[in-house]
């Protein structure tokens, strides 16, 4: 599967250049053999293609979850000069700022009682699957509003806590966002969904902290062994799916206009400073800017829930963190020990800031941010922080969860909905969708196990492992 | 069946034929919505559109971008589609029903149409196939 590349020791493969024709950098990715041996062909091909694009610096990356997408592999990372790259809604995807968060309670296991309750309170005051509208309706300058302030609009609006917004990626808002360059049809999308889970991965999650393998930062970050949590992964629902189809269609043009010759239509892209490139990049900052603001107002409705089930404070529910996992941004990293600033795609990735970066809330600076990768329905979380080594390795990136094994149809004929459900049961996990075959897909052995995920990423040193977190219930769309 | 879902590791791709270009874009659709519904069979809502683009597949691209967004918008479920295409110009009347939780819930929601691999083939006279990769 993986000939014509050169392994370069321990977890580290490399795409050489001439793998496809047109590549001006090289391609690496970080994978076990036992991970080697089930990667996709296609997502090998995906990760040289980004090494194609005008502009690109170092390397096309893709993290241990590498599998097949469309434009850049899931897994992907790239990043491009300011002076002659480009910016691309394939290196980003449909759904932009699909992100994760953890959230602490301070129910300790051994108390946590009621849980069938518990679950299906939480489905019922947050809506998932196709058709989900949310309780709380924007009206159209609510929205505008939360496209240019993001989290901090719902919070300021009661949806949360100050202290939330410290504890979000980018402070759960990215400055860059211009609501002019987001199409009515995106307004139209966004107005009923703001709180909305959506299907297909997303998931809410009640989880245990089982191990805390770095006692250190795990006091840090807030969480200790015992400690029931929450986990909640979605992102900027049809609002940024519009934003990336709008986008997607007249960076087709400027590929042509700017002459860019690309192996992939989906890798449609045009110059960062070029006006469509500007136009998409601050609209992709508004839909990441509404994702922000749908999983704080979810997590808000969540915590009333656990207030109203089980008499504890609101205040008590502490968010660690909130990691944004489809976007690209300006950072500043260290190329051939010169400080640039570039333009960092991720694309199923997350970022893994080290030690001293002032994006870094000040709390967690002198240990690295906190990074938060969900497992498969059924198997563990972890949760690690960023590293010095993933700032000079992956451009300050990690891994962003399991990754997919067996396509959406082989789980379905492979795995029964209803005998999951009853097997997750038997291991004492409640599951609550809304439909079975949604369960079928997301079985956990659809997907690469988490723990060898975890395993790389930690050996790779793009992230230290500082807790593992079992699931005990959850809800999908 | 006029599509066949082929392997994908992270999303739904589906291969498409047809004996005409309207029905590969009809059919294309119905395959979109299938997924996203079970059960697909009311046509008490009637919608028509009507688009342009700059070739056959970018056409195909906005057609069911669009009707993704009539349907989440409008909350609809479409069980019909019939489309005519002149020159570069698609006509398109759609039918379908109000979104009732109880009947059309528990599909997969698609996220968006991806360009990765769209390239519509004339393999025989007047035999139309296409793969469609749709994001979930």
């Amino acid at each position: 599967m993986l000939e014509d590349l050169r392994k370069l020791g321990g977890v580290e493969w490399e795409i050489p250049i001439g793998y496809t024709p047109h590549m001006k950098v090289p391609g690496k990715f970080f994978l076990s053999d036992r991970l080697a041996a089930e990667v996709d062909e296609g997502a090998i091909q995906q990760l040289a293609n980004v090494a194609t694009m005008p502009g690109i610096v170092k390397y096309a990356l893709a993290m241990p979850d590498i599998h097949w997408g469309y434009g850049f592999p899931i897994g992907g990372v790239a990043a491009f000069s300011l002076d002659n790259g480009v910016i691309s809604p394939g290196g980003v995807g449909f759904d932009i700022n699909c992100g994760v968060r953890l959230v602490t309670t301070p129910i300790r296991e051994e108390d946590f009682d009621n849980r069938r309750e518990l679950i299906e309170r939480l489905f019922r005051a947050v809506p998932t699957g196709v058709g989900a509208r949310t309780p709380h309706k924007l009206s159209r300058s609510e929205l505008e509003k939360v496209l240019i302030e993001g989290a901090s609009w719902v919070v300021e609006h009661g949806y949360g806590m100050q202290e939330d917004l410290v504890h979000c990626e980018q402070g759960g808002r990215m400055e860059e966002a211009d609501a002019a360059h987001v199409s009515e049809k995106a307004i139209q999308r966004g107005i009923p969904q703001c709180g909305t889970l959506g299907s297909g991965n997303h998931f809410l999650e009640i989880q245990a902290a089982r191990e805390i393998l770095d006692v250190e930062a795990a006091e840090t970050f807030g969480i200790a062994e015992g400690q029931i949590c929450m986990m909640i992964h979605c992102g900027s629902r049809g609002l940024g799916h519009q934003v990336c189809t709008d986008h997607l269609k007249t960076l087709e043009s400027s590929t042509k206009k700017y002459q860019i010759d690309l192996p992939d239509r989906q890798l449609a892209c045009a110059p960062l400073q070029s006006k469509e490139g500007e136009a998409y990049f601050a609209a992709m900052a508004a839909a990441a800017n509404y994702a922000w603001a749908n999983r704080q107002m979810i997590m808000h409705n969540a915590r009333n829930v656990f207030t109203e089930l089980y008499g504890i404070d609101y205040e008590e529910m502490k968010l660690i963190y909130d990691v944004a996992h489809n976007v690209a941004k300006f950072e500043e990293h260290l190329v051939d020990e010169k400080r640039v600033e570039l333009c960092v795609h991720r694309k199923g990735a997350t970022r893994a800031f080290g030690p001293d970066r002032p994006e870094v809330p000040r709390e967690f600076r002198a240990t690295g941010q906190p990074v938060i990768i969900p497992g498969s329905m059924g198997t563990s979380s972890y949760l690690l922080k960023g590293t010095r080594t993933a700032m000079e390795k992956s451009f300050g990136s990690t891994c962003h969860g399991a990754g997919r094994v067996l396509s959406r149809t082989r789980a379905k004929k492979q795995f029964k909905g209803a005998t999951l459900k009853k097997e997750l049961s038997e291991k004492h996990i409640i599951i609550r969708a809304a439909s079975n075959a949604v369960i079928a897909e997301e079985a956990p052995g659809a997907y690469k196990p988490s723990d060898e995920v975890v395993r790389v990423v930690d050996e790779a040193g793009l992230s230290r492992v500082v807790a593992r977190l079992e699931p005990l219930g959850v809800i999908k769309g | 069946m006029p599509f066949t879902e082929l392997e994908h590791t992270a999303d739904i791709l589906v291969r498409v034929s047809a004996s005409s270009l309207e029905h590969l874009f009809a059919e294309s659709a119905n395959a979109m919505f299938s997924f996203m519904h079970e059960q697909r069979e009311g046509r008490s809502v009637m919608r028509k559109l009507s688009l342009e683009a700059a070739d056959m597949d970018a056409l195909l691209h906005d057609f069911l971008s669009e009707l993704l967004f009539v349907a989440e918008v409008d909350n609809l479920v479409f069980s019909d589609i019939e489309v005519s295409i002149s020159g570069p110009t698609l006509q398109a009347t759609v039918y379908g029903e109000p979104f009732d939780p109880e009947v059309h819930a528990g599909g997969t929601e698609i996220k968006g149409i991806s360009y990765y691999g769209l390239q519509i083939r004339e393999e025989q006279d007047h035999h139309f196939v296409v793969e469609v990769l749709f994001d979930v």
